[in-house]
């Protein structure tokens, strides 16, 4: 197969940041029992893109995915902006550290839990110090429980998705 | 899962030791019951394991509040028919007592709330 050109890896990456906008909608449509217990839809085209996108492309797709999901959600300029911000960085970092490191023993399903887990351990830890205090610790345990299982639902999507689709092929 | 590698097990293995850690450690967070006493729209608040005596002025008289051993009680009232004094002792948190001549509002705060019995909290 031959090295895809620049402008289809471009095509790529907007189409997988498109998608992020699209979950955030469809995210933000789902009623929560609390503002910062999401289900994060939004990071599958993190996960999709792990095996493709370069780390520049993987840092731009990030912060695509932070300002759709900001301008959908409408909190651009607030603080729930700056929770989305460390929560996803830090998910991708541990997210691609695991991708790197484990390339044959973690596959997706992993990678997704392990990110989900950081990006909300990230969450808390920020909520702790910045808004709440001690009632943060007290919505850690089921916040954290959610995030697990629904990162390993995504995973196990994520994973469907990169070995099944034929889209995806092409640009491998 | 037929693809799930040992890498996985690994992670979500440390995922679910971190969510009953964090279950262990900040279950005691906010759980220790406070007393809140509202007279005459000024609100006070206790601590419940320190034992003390504490008179709330209020419209027919003074209201005696004492806290003792966890427990919190009206010790005597000003008003007429003592409903407050015959309520007694109460410790568990969502439980109150009411002086309504005297306007004195008694409440135990604390995260168990929902533990009470439904007749104490019915409305």
């Amino acid at each position: 197969m031959t090295q895809p050109s620049k402008s289809v890896r471009i095509e790529f990456v907007a189409l997988l940041a498109a998608f992020a906008l699209f979950l955030s909608t469809v995210e933000y449509m789902i009623p929560k029992p609390l503002p910062f217990m999401r289900l994060g839809l939004a990071n599958l085209p993190l996960m999709i893109a792990l095996g493709v996108a370069r780390n520049k492309e993987y840092a731009l797709l990030s912060i695509l995915k932070v300002l759709g999901q900001a301008l959908v959600t409408g909190t651009l300029f607030s603080y729930i902006a700056l929770f989305s911000v460390v929560g996803t960085f830090a998910s991708v970092a541990v997210m691609l550290v695991l991708y790197h490191v484990g390339k044959k023993q973690i596959s997706l399903i992993g990678i997704g839990v392990g990110g989900a887990m950081a990006s909300n351990i990230a969450q808390l830890v920020l909520s702790y110090y910045l808004l709440f205090g001690d009632a943060a610790l007290l919505i850690a345990t089921p916040f954290l429980a959610v995030g697990l299982i629904s990162s390993l639902i995504l995973g196990i999507f994520a994973h469907q998705f990169v070995t099944q689709s034929r889209w995806y092929q092409r640009y491998l | 899962m037929k693809q799930i590698k040992i890498g996985d097990v690994i992670i979500i293995t440390i995922s679910v030791f971190i969510i009953v850690a964090s279950l262990l450690l900040f279950r005691s967070v906010g759980g220790k019951p406070v007393l809140h006493v509202t007279s005459s729209s000024n609100t006070y608040v206790f601590d419940v394991s320190v034992d003390r005596i504490e008179r709330f002025s209020g419209p027919v008289g003074t209201t005696t509040v004492e806290i003792k051993d966890h427990k919190v009680r009206v010790v005597d009232s000003d008003c007429r028919d003592k409903v407050c004094v015959a309520a007694g002792w109460i410790e568990k948190p969502g439980q109150w007592i009411i002086c309504l001549p005297n306007d004195v509002f008694v409440l135990i705060e604390g995260k168990d709330e929902m533990e009470v019995d439904v007749d104490d909290t019915a409305f």
